[in-house]
């Protein structure tokens, strides 16, 4: 369950007629990216079919699939692929309308501003289909704008299933179990828990700024103060090794890292896994032999 | 600066992914030498304050805001191999738990925002503030590091994304990745960053510097850097010889035409630019020396021509900001992490 204090950022009552100051909006992004984490976390618990795989067998999958989508050129293929991230979504519980608006806004909206001035004739000349000048828009132009944009959603959503239904520790484990070093895996462990502290370490300071202004202050004030946050964040974080290490000293830590390997596959994830190369295959072979780029 | 996937061609995602390994193979190495056990939570809360301060607005202008990178600041209090560990580890976790940044563009972002940023950042800064600098000296280092370190990113992102047309297109010619060639994609980065990013960048590692100094300067004692400078030569010497890559881009960068190209493309010449584009004459025009025919052999040369001024400029601005400093540098403990 996600706890009631991870929410109430975005519940408290804005400032100057609706307009946020910039400790609220950085309070409430912040408030929102832990909270992501958390609901991550709920739906990654809760049943779904890519939740009941191995995370071994999910991560190698989800990489395959991304790793052909970036081979994969036809249009026809890539929206086929697009398509596949929404029906392992919905098989998963992940709401559909929710996991397009995160693929649009983490990587979607970017590739169209991206890919818009390659749509024109300024960059790809060709066949007008719109005419605009020199910013009218081509056929060849429009396809390479359709192609970047369908590749860059799949591979994005391909990203976000492997997010939304893995346990981040589940996650560590399958890292472990394929052979990254249980150090690294420590590290990261460690970096994911000190990085939610911090995180609500950086809210409280700018709820407690936003609480103790009148106004929003000038951008030079607010600089000087954000550049103070920060260099105390930077001692804060520092002063943090030195006591997670001393604390890992005295409970007998002598530089060997415990592995939290513990995973079994079962033929379920094994069909999976070959259903998935086999998808694969058909996918970049209907590219190669038989679609039109 | 996070590339997601399906800008890069597979091409280029294998190489640098693959290039990513040895180098943290190396930087492993090194902090594990350096920081024996104490490693694990320092890269972690390395990490961590990597993540975190990407999180910061930092009002710009006219009430915009932007976030700070921060990999030459945490390269200058961890030391440059540290930092490339701990901006990794920032990214892939950026990557896997909040779904920014691609899954096989990981080597690309970590090349652009873990290996060069901090290292350019670094070494600059360890090149212009020496070994025992004045604050002033330290700031203006910092400030200096930090705004090129994110602006040779950029432009190595820019590179990444450029040579996608080069290297990936279909029969009649049209791009398969990431559209743009190398003379839109690598000043639309470069710009970019010059402009808006950079400054920031540099506005807020030398406040944070600042304010470190006053408060708590142990964090920013000197790393030691004699030995890894020579590292940076070599690599310096590897990017001089890898100049004649150059030529391989067709045309002339956008925004860059001579008077003729101008005139050919759009009919006329501007009158203002007719009047005052003869003013200089360059000693080596076009990066091609008058006295040497072979293209590539006169690129190179062009190149080692610029990179010396521009090193001897930059050591005779180190030997003046050391002179006026002279006696009145505070004395910083020798040492580091990495």
């Amino acid at each position: 369950m996600i706890p009631v204090l991870a929410h109430i950022s975005d519940t408290a009552p804005r400032k100057r007629g609706g307009v946020r100051s910039l400790a609220r909006r950085t309070a409430d992004t912040i408030s929102g990216a832990v909270r992501e984490v958390l609901e991550n976390d709920d739906l990654a618990s809760s049943p779904g079919l890519m939740q009941a795989l191995d995370p071994r067998v999910k991560l190698v999958s989800i990489v395959l699939f991304a790793v052909t989508a970036s081979f994969v050129h036809s249009l026809a293929v890539l929206v086929a692929l697009v398509l596949a991230t929404m029906v392992l979504a919905a098989a998963s519980g992940v709401g559909i309308g929710s996991f397009a608006r995160k693929v649009w806004s983490s990587a979607g909206l970017f590739g169209v501003l991206l890919s818009a001035p390659a749509a024109t004739a300024w960059i790809t000349p060709g066949a007008v289909l719109v005419p605009l000048g020199p910013l009218s828009i081509t056929a060849p132009g429009l396809l390479i704008a359709a192609r970047l944009i369908t590749r860059v959603a799949a591979g994005a959503g391909f990203g976000l299933l492997v997010v939304w239904t893995t346990r981040w520790t589940d996650l560590l484990r399958a890292l472990g179990a394929l052979g990254v070093p249980d150090l690294v895996v420590a590290t990261l462990a460690m970096t994911q828990k000190q990085i939610m502290s911090l995180l609500r370490t950086v809210e409280n300071m700018h709820l407690a700024r936003e609480s103790r202004m009148l106004s929003g202050g000038t951008a030079k004030e607010n600089r000087g103060w954000v550049v103070e946050r920060m260099a105390f964040v930077a001692r804060r974080s520092m002063k943090t090794a030195d006591d997670v290490y001393d604390a890992m000293l005295s409970r007998g830590f002598a530089g060997e890292m415990p592995s939290l390997v513990d995973l079994r596959a079962t033929a379920r994830d094994r069909i999976w896994l070959a259903a998935s190369a086999a998808a694969c295959v058909l996918a970049i072979g209907l590219d190669r032999m038989v679609l039109p780029l | 600066m996070h590339i997601p996937d399906g800008y890069l061609g597979p091409q280029t995602y294998a190489v640098l992914d693959a290039a990513i390994i040895p180098i943290w193979i190396v930087a492993g190495g090194r902090i594990k030498k350096a920081l024996k056990t104490k490693q694990v939570p320092l890269l972690a809360l390395g990490a961590a304050f990597s993540f975190v301060i990407m999180m910061f607005n930092v009002p710009v202008i006219g009430g915009s805001t932007g976030h700070a990178v921060g990999a030459t600041l945490i390269a200058i209090i961890l030391g440059p191999w540290a930092a490339c560990i701990a901006v990794s580890i920032s990214l892939v976790v950026q990557a896997l738990v909040f779904g920014d940044g691609g899954i096989t563009a990981i080597g690309a972002n970590v090349i652009n925002m873990a290996v060069v940023m901090p290292f350019v950042g670094f070494y600059l800064y360890r090149l212009i503030a020496g070994d025992d600098p004045s604050p002033a000296r330290r700031v203006t280092a910092a400030g200096i590091g930090s705004y090129l370190g994110i602006v040779a990113a950029a432009v190595a992102a820019g590179i990444e994304f450029g040579i996608q047309p080069l290297i990936a297109h279909t029969a009649s010619g049209q791009a398969l990745y990431a559209p743009y060639p190398l003379n839109v994609a690598v000043p639309a980065m470069a710009l970019e960053h010059m402009l808006f990013f950079g400054p920031l960048e540099a506005v807020v590692t030398m406040g944070i510097v600042v304010v470190l100094a006053r408060q708590d300067s142990a964090l920013l004692q000197m790393k030691p850097a004699a030995k890894p400078l020579r590292w940076l030569w070599a690599g310096f010497a590897g990017l001089l010889l890898l100049t004649p890559l150059g030529t391989l881009a067709p045309g002339t960068a956008w925004g860059e035409w001579s008077v003729s190209e101008l005139k050919a493309a759009v009919g006329y010449v501007p009158a203002g630019l007719e009047k005052v584009g003869g003013l200089w004459t360059a000693t080596i025009p076009d990066y091609a020396p008058s006295v040497i025919r072979d293209p590539l052999v006169g690129y190179f040369l062009a190149a080692v021509v610029g990179a010396a001024l521009v090193v001897g400029v930059t050591w005779v601005i180190g030997k003046l900001l050391a002179r006026r400093d002279g006696g009145s540098a505070h004395p910083t403990p020798p040492g580091g992490a990495a």
